[in-house]
């Protein structure tokens, strides 16, 4: 959802100069207020520094991907790991006995 | 300028597209992208002009003589489909170098890699995700796509 704001929000800039005119004053704010990205991303991409338009558009890119990449998943051993004796390996020492 | 990677510089041309392409209200192919040239959206009215030319040197280039309008002076003899794709890649070399460009940091942004950046946008207006998308919907094959985003037949080959 965030990303499809941030491309909204670009390809606007691209015909509308009171984007680039909002951002140059420190007035991003405002805009980023239209569009829906999540109140962390919005609190993130008004905080960026930058040269340009051009590059505050790149860094929330960054922002916006990262924030949008599933969070990593952590498989943890089951608590019953080695509870219970394996079958066939309880069978392999009742061969052996 | 941070340093960027094609995939952001990527990024960034498709929504330079989407912007031309959202102004020219097209919801199909062909994007009418002589249209838009004629009739730019009002921050680029003082770049955008065609200017047909008889030369054997380029298929099309922008220029800009100082202190007056730029346009895209494209050689009389292409193709429909050549001429197209070529007046597509020059808009971007105009929006680049307009005041509006100048002002959003785009010479700073794709300036170094100017061709791949005119020729990846010329086939993202042309043929956006959203409209090959719409294409593929109702149906549209591989056969047939050239001839429905009027687009020449290698650059159709390529985006497909």
């Amino acid at each position: 959802m965030s990303m499809q704001a941030l491309n909204q929000l670009v390809a606007r800039s691209i015909v509308d100069p009171t984007v680039v005119q909002s951002f140059r004053s420190g007035q991003i704010g405002n805009v980023l207020d239209e569009l829906e990205f999540t109140p962390d991303l919005r609190a993130q991409l008004e905080g960026i520094e930058s040269d340009s338009w051009a590059e505050f558009a790149v860094i929330s890119y960054r922002f916006v991907k990262a924030a949008e990449m599933p969070a990593p998943r952590i498989e943890l051993p089951s608590p019953a790991e080695g509870l219970f004796p394996d079958k066939q390996s309880q069978a392999d020492q009742e061969q052996v006995a | 300028m941070i340093p960027v990677s094609r995939e952001e510089r990527h990024w960034f041309l498709r929504n330079v597209a989407r912007a031309l392409q959202d102004f020219s209200g097209v919801s199909e192919p062909p994007v009418p992208a002589e249209d838009v040239l004629n009739h730019p959206p009002e921050a680029y009215q003082e770049d955008f002009g065609v200017v047909d030319m008889y030369s054997n040197l380029w298929d099309a280039t922008f220029a800009r003589p100082p202190g007056q309008r730029g346009s895209i002076f494209v050689r009389v003899d292409l193709d429909p489909e050549e001429r197209r794709f070529a007046l597509a890649r020059e808009t971007l070399c105009a929006m680049i170098t307009s005041k509006h460009g100048r002002d959003l940091g785009m010479p700073d942004l794709l300036m170094s890699e100017l061709k791949d950046s005119a020729a990846y946008f010329a086939t993202h207006y042309l043929a956006s995700e959203s409209l090959v998308d719409a294409y593929l919907a109702q149906g549209g094959d591989e056969e047939g796509f050239a001839e429905s985003f009027q687009l020449p037949k290698a650059v159709a080959a390529d985006r497909w």
